[in-house]
């Protein structure tokens, strides 16, 4: 089924989306490497996870490595779900679908 | 939400590449640890080798079974039962292959052995950089010329060569798959 996602349609949530996609579910990310991956700032970052964690897309945890604070983020199940639903409206879109197209 | 086809298509195209980064990333994180087991090894095999050169039998045997547990076990940990066991089959090949040709090739001398071996793995490195990240091409390719290099230019330092810079290279090219 697909269904279009406004929340993950932003540029920089989308790429967040995509690089959690990649993982194995339950899988986590340091915050580091999401960042050097999205190539975000820190505090952009930052405000866009809380707006997926807000969503119940991804969990974030806080943890020391060691004397290193350190942050994960994780896709949920649920986050996993809303991705490939908002993917396959995008499909949909290219497939040439005119209701997705927004042309009916 | 109302997108073009164009629009829909920049996204798919923008996660596609995102997913790819990930990816690769991740696998340079879980493929670190073994190069520097790997480098940690050589240093210590190639130096008593240099040290005990009538023992260089018995050193490598230890040491090719004590990394492929070592790294056996790190795989079993990082992954799944399925990717444990295909690592160790993986290796297991790698091993009787090696030995097969050296057993067609004989007779060689010590330091042809010793720098046969690390051309293979070289040529591993780089086949699986083709595949799954450039990172691996010139682990592989720094590798091979290192290698070569002691070979022809340090004939007599051959084993201490590559305890210091061929175990060197592999332990650098370990932090640097930790890299983002």
């Amino acid at each position: 089924m697909s269904r279009a996602d406004d929340i993950i349609h932003q540029p920089v949530r989308l790429k967040i989306m995509a690089a959690l996609n990649a993982l194995r579910p339950g899988e986590a990310i340091e915050f580091t490497r999401l960042k050097a991956i999205v190539a975000a700032t820190d505090g952009n970052l930052g405000a866009h996870i809380a707006t997926l964690e807000q969503a119940a897309y991804v969990t974030v945890s806080k943890d020391f490595n060691g004397r290193k604070p350190r942050t994960r983020i994780a896709m949920t199940r649920g986050g996993r779900r809303a991705f490939a639903q908002h993917v396959a409206y995008l499909r949909d879109i290219l497939d040439g679908d005119p209701i997705k197209e927004g042309k009916v | 939400m109302a997108l073009s086809r164009e629009e829909a298509a920049q996204a798919l195209q923008e996660i596609a590449s995102t997913e790819r980064r990930s990816t690769t990333l991740r696998r340079y994180r879980g493929a670190a640890p073994h190069l520097m087991l790997w480098g940690v090894l050589w240093a210590v095999g190639y130096g008593l080798t240099e040290a005990i050169p009538a023992r260089a039998g018995a050193t490598w045997t230890v040491i090719v079974v004590v990394g492929i547990a070592a790294g056996t076990l790190m795989t079993f940990r990082q992954s799944d039962r399925t990717v444990g066991w295909r690592f160790a089959a993986m290796m297991a090949t790698l091993v009787v292959f090696c030995i097969a040709t050296l057993v067609i090739m004989a007779p060689i001398e010590g330091r042809q052995t010793a720098a046969f071996v690390p051309l293979v793995i070289a040529a591993c490195y780089v086949i699986a950089g083709i595949w799954f990240g450039p990172r691996y091409v010139v682990a592989g390719v720094a590798l091979a010329a290192l290698t070569l290099g002691g070979f022809f230019l340090l004939r007599s330092y051959f084993f201490a060569w590559m305890a210091v810079v061929g175990g060197g290279a592999l332990l650098l090219a370990g932090f640097w798959l930790t890299r983002d």
